[in-house]
């Protein structure tokens, strides 16, 4: 599914990551774990192409495409979703028209018909209502005035819409009590599939206890220190980053 | 107002005039295409065709060819053919009497030019509505080659409501709208503003009587080398008065926008509440936007504050819709639209809020295929 190679990519000339190398087989759930500044957001970045990060040497490969060469639309409708750490406030846009317009973008892009007014709305009420939306979300602009939660939750009801190949859920922990917690990872479990792939990068393990992983990287210093299983994700709670040259996070 | 006069302000009043020019207007040999329109079923595919669509029974239309008001090229409705008097030269006047409601029936004057239009058109209007009268009205200019000067006088008795839109869609355009509300009174102004070569829209409003209120509201959309100023001067002389203003500006190319607002609070205005806010996007390096907020407050007890904003588009958002699988293109124009969108909820008449959405749409598009290219 998803294979990075030696990827190095910098900020104004500053690398921050230093050779990178992950490959992620259909359906599983690989956690990227790292300190602040490791480049674990960089790394979610460049995989959904966001102008600013200069690759600088290594490959991405995804379904046989070089994802590198495509651009940021372009890798959304051949299916990576990045689940933002930092939701973006878009006043003026509904967020009903947001899915809409992106759902018929995506289907436009497969060759498939777009759904009309009725058929998306349908989709879209029966879905919101899987992850604990009300209506009432719909309605109001994208993301402007919704909680930490509900912000959360809105990017796993685009990944729901959406169903994308490879999800990348960018820190979806961060400032999430326990109870909202809960709502996304149970959001997020009921997309695992046998033909997508995530990639959960988060600082700490209490998300692992929600959502499974089949495998757990420590990101440290630009590159993939170890690779382990869910062991690994409970060893680094209990011990932090120190041994990887980093300072107690 | 002739364009002499405008040209003999501006030189008078710099500072009123800073940022737009109108020497060049005289100058210049104005460009005039000349198309041959000869029947009379070819004057009417000049209407404005997004109006023909929608054009319900219950609506007015006044056409003014080059200026002359043409009745039988026009439809009243229930409206009763006597709502308009005067000419070109002497000005037209439009009176409503006391308790006089024409709300239900909004009346259009759509100004149109052809082959025979002269190089200046000056208008006059004069509007009067009599206490507790209610009139909403749509000026719809068509982008022409002539120069349009446009001076309208309005007077709001007591309690009076005047919901007063205009779209201009290219082409020389310099106006003054004065009005003078009475105790109670209302005057709400909307205003899209496309094209160019320049545009003035001088709106003047003095709040003389307790409680009156006006709302002013508006979008400039422009690219290429357009230029459009918008100027208001809102006056309150009475206490107890609102006023509240909300503009939006959209540039690109080397357009340059103008917003020049003016709040004036008199020493016996006490009570007075006052809002402004002036926001523009800026879609190119090349385009100006100049925004001068100014109150001058004379009284102690005033609420009153504006804002002024001018930026481009937000690059995290523009990422977040790529990264959902829209096209830069649609992303862009779908930011444009929503920058736009919240000065269009100002407009109370579902209506012209279509109207005037789609007038954007259409602008945002064009934009659109020119990106895609």
């Amino acid at each position: 599914m998803l294979s990075i190679r030696n990827l190095h990519a910098s900020i104004s000339n500053k690398e921050i990551l230093k050779g990178i190398d992950l490959s992620i087989p259909s359906g599983q759930v690989h956690a990227v774990m790292g300190p602040n500044g490791s480049g674990k957001s960089t790394l979610s970045y460049v995989l959904a192409g966001r102008a600013g990060y200069d690759v600088t040497e290594g490959s991405v490969t995804f379904n046989d495409m070089d994802l590198l060469k495509l651009s940021t639309e372009e890798r959304a409708a051949a299916g990576v979703f990045l689940a933002m750490q930092y939701p973006v406030e878009i006043p003026g846009v509904t967020n009903m028209m947001f899915l809409k317009t992106a759902l018929n973008a995506i289907r436009k892009a497969h060759g498939e018909s777009e759904l009309d007014a009725m058929q998306m709305l349908k989709l879209l009420r029966s879905k919101a209502k899987d992850i604990g939306l009300s209506e009432e979300m719909l309605k109001r602009a994208v993301n402007v005035g919704f909680s930490g939660g509900e912000k959360k939750r809105n990017e796993v009801l685009q990944m729901a819409v959406l169903e994308p190949k490879l999800c990348i859920l960018d820190e979806t922990d961060s400032g999430l009590d326990i109870d909202a917690l809960k709502i996304v990872a149970d959001g997020v479990n009921a997309l695992r599939s046998p033909d997508r792939s995530m990639i959960v990068i988060t600082h700490y393990q209490r998300l692992l206890d929600y959502i499974a992983p089949d495998a757990v990287h420590v990101l440290a210093q630009g590159k993939i220190r170890k690779s382990g299983g869910a062991e690994l994700a409970r060893e680094l709670e209990e011990k932090g980053y120190a041994d990887y040259g980093c300072e107690a996070a | 107002m002739t364009l002499a006069a405008f040209i003999d302000r501006s030189r008078k009043d710099k500072e009123d005039w800073k940022y737009t020019d109108l020497n060049a207007l005289l100058f210049s040999s104005f460009p005039r295409k000349r198309e041959s329109i000869a029947s009379d079923s070819e004057h009417k595919s000049q209407l404005p065709s997004n109006y023909s669509d929608c054009s319900a029974d219950n609506r007015a239309r006044l056409v003014f060819l080059n200026g002359v008001w043409q009745p039988t090229l026009s439809h009243f409705a229930t409206v009763p053919s006597c709502i308009l008097m005067g000419d070109l030269e002497s000005g037209y006047e439009l009176t409503l009497g006391e308790q006089t409601c024409l709300v239900a029936q909004p009346i259009e004057l759509v100004f149109v030019t052809d082959n025979d239009a002269p190089h200046e058109i000056d208008l006059k209007f004069f509007i009067d509505i009599g206490a507790n009268g209610r009139l909403t009205l749509l000026e719809n200019h068509r982008a022409s080659n002539a120069i349009t000067t446009i001076e309208t006088d309005i007077s709001l008795r007591p309690h009076a409501k005047f919901v007063h839109g205009k779209i201009v869609q290219g082409g020389a355009h310099l106006a003054t709208a004065k009005a003078h509300v009475a105790t109670g009174g209302y005057y709400n102004n909307f205003s899209l503003l496309r094209g160019g070569m320049p545009i003035r829209n001088e709106i003047d409003v003095i709040l003389e009587g307790e409680e009156a209120q006006a709302a002013l509201n508006g979008v400039m959309l422009l690219r290429r080398a357009e230029h459009a100023d918008t100027t208001t001067h809102l006056l309150h002389q009475a206490p107890q008065c609102a006023s509240r203003q909300v503009y939006k500006t959209v540039l690109d190319g080397k357009s340059r926008g103008v917003f020049q607002g003016e709040i004036t609070v008199a020493p016996d205005a006490q009570k007075s509440d006052g809002y402004q806010l002036s926001r523009a996007l800026l879609l190119s390096d090349q385009a100006e936007m100049d925004a001068k907020p100014q109150l001058e407050i004379f009284a102690d007890d005033v609420k009153c504050s504006h804002g002024s904003a001018i930026g481009c588009l937000d690059e995290d958002a523009l990422f977040y819709l790529r990264s959902r699988g829209l096209d830069e293109a649609s992303a862009r124009a779908l930011l444009i639209k929503a920058f736009v969108t919240e000065t269009l909820e100002e407009i109370q008449i579902e209506e012209w809020r279509v109207l005037f959405r789609r007038e954007i749409e259409t602008w945002t598009d064009a934009q659109t295929a020119r990106e895609k290219k």
